[in-house]
């Protein structure tokens, strides 16, 4: 009894001052991630917005993938939408953000956050990696296998196939959610 | 043994990937790209000398009845610290390394020095045990990544700084990539045929 006490309290005292330490570094460290995200979001939404004035956020509640949508505006006009997306990768959830003109056609799409394998599923946050699916969604269907792209493209996503089904999916339901909004506000 | 011995013998005699055959997983999955490797080396060299340097202090405090929780504690706890300061201050690498950074917690090296040496011995044995086995483990991380990322894509993945993207292209291995070595059957490959040349190694120093 007296052993097994003496064992909880050595585990307890490990664990305190390991807490400890970890609470202080989380303290330093959350703010700066914070910032980060933030600004690796707004830099995303600038990006994709294709130079539309970008409007005020909306949240999308039960979507399997659309999170949130965005107006993309000129003169006043709706002319495209950023959507937020997430979908199920390899190593877990991802999350996108995708612009579309109302005729639910991908303009720009960036990876934001993702878990996939380093070197593999991971190059799917290369800008290079969405290139692939700009300009379909609404006279060509958006890629959403292997054989819907060119040798060049296939070999690209050849060993991360999950992740591209994951990305291609989402995209496709971001295109169908768009075409769902109209233009006319 | 004598001070270097310990220092020296992670190098080539002990070598954690190709002689302990250790921590295989994530030197499988990040070797992709040299800059993986560097990132991993480096979380790994960080989180075994701080695990070995704590183990080894509190190798007679801590009973040896609950050993293994106390040590994963200790290891947890320096993997969780070196994700949040990677996350904070080197994003990128903490990006490309993935889930690979958070598996260094049950990265069989850690562990394993842990138990069969800090566990046994002096704290400054131990600091040279963990240097020797954390650059022994960065060595053959990152030739593996280099022949991988060369021959599977005719690259060389740096860290960008400033003008430079951090990509270098190595002529006609860039035109005329072998695609097998960036995928799992080329990891293995490159695996087996680099471990058999340490194997070669230490048996043509035995027959001396």
């Amino acid at each position: 009894m007296t052993k097994n006490l003496k064992y909880g309290l050595i585990l307890l005292t490990i664990c305190a001052i390991s807490a400890f330490a970890l609470a202080m570094t989380n303290s330093i460290t959350a703010p700066v991630i914070a910032q980060h995200d933030y600004e690796a979001r707004q830099l995303a939404l600038t990006a994709v917005s294709n130079g539309y004035a970008i409007g005020t956020e909306a949240a999308v509640e039960g979507d399997q993938y659309v999170t949130y949508t965005i107006d993309l505006s000129e003169n006043g006009k709706v002319v495209g939408y950023i959507v937020g997306l997430k979908g199920s990768g390899y190593g877990g959830e991802l999350t996108l953000v995708a612009s579309y003109k109302t005729s639910g056609e991908l303009m720009f799409a960036q990876l934001l956050t993702n878990s996939e394998t380093p070197g593999l599923g991971a190059k799917a946050a290369d800008v290079a990696y969405m290139t692939k699916f700009q300009g379909t969604g609404a006279d060509k269907p958006i890629p959403t296998n292997k054989s819907m792209l060119s040798d060049a493209d296939s070999q690209a996503v050849s060993g991360a196939s999950i992740t591209f089904g994951a990305v291609a999916r989402s995209l496709e339901a971001g295109s169908e959610y768009v075409k769902t909004l109209g233009g006319v506000k | 043994m004598s001070k270097m011995k310990e220092l020296s013998k992670g190098l080539f005699k002990d070598n954690p990937i190709f002689v302990l055959m250790l921590g295989l997983c994530p030197v499988l999955g990040v070797s992709t790209q040299v800059s993986n490797a560097i990132g991993m080396s480096a979380g790994v060299m960080f989180v075994l000398l701080f695990s070995n340097m704590i183990i080894s202090a509190l190798r007679k405090f801590i009973p040896a009845s609950i050993h293994i929780p106390a040590y994963i504690v200790v290891i947890a706890s320096l993997v969780s610290f070196i994700q949040m300061v990677m996350h904070a201050f080197v994003p990128a690498v903490y990006a490309s390394l993935g889930v690979y950074l958070p598996l260094i917690v049950v990265n069989c090296i850690i562990l394993g020095r842990a138990e069969a040496f800090a566990s046994k011995n002096t704290v400054v044995d131990s600091i040279l045990d963990a240097i020797g086995m954390s650059v022994g483990f960065a060595l053959g991380l990152t030739l593996l990544a280099t022949i991988r990322e060369l021959f599977g894509s005719g690259t060389i993945t740096l860290f960008p700084m400033g003008s430079f993207s951090g990509v270098i292209n190595i002529p006609w291995f860039y035109d005329n990539p072998i695609r097998v070595f960036s995928l799992a059957p080329g990891a293995l490959l490159i695996m087996g045929l680099l471990k058999a040349f340490f194997d070669w190694n230490s048996s043509r120093k035995k027959d001396r």
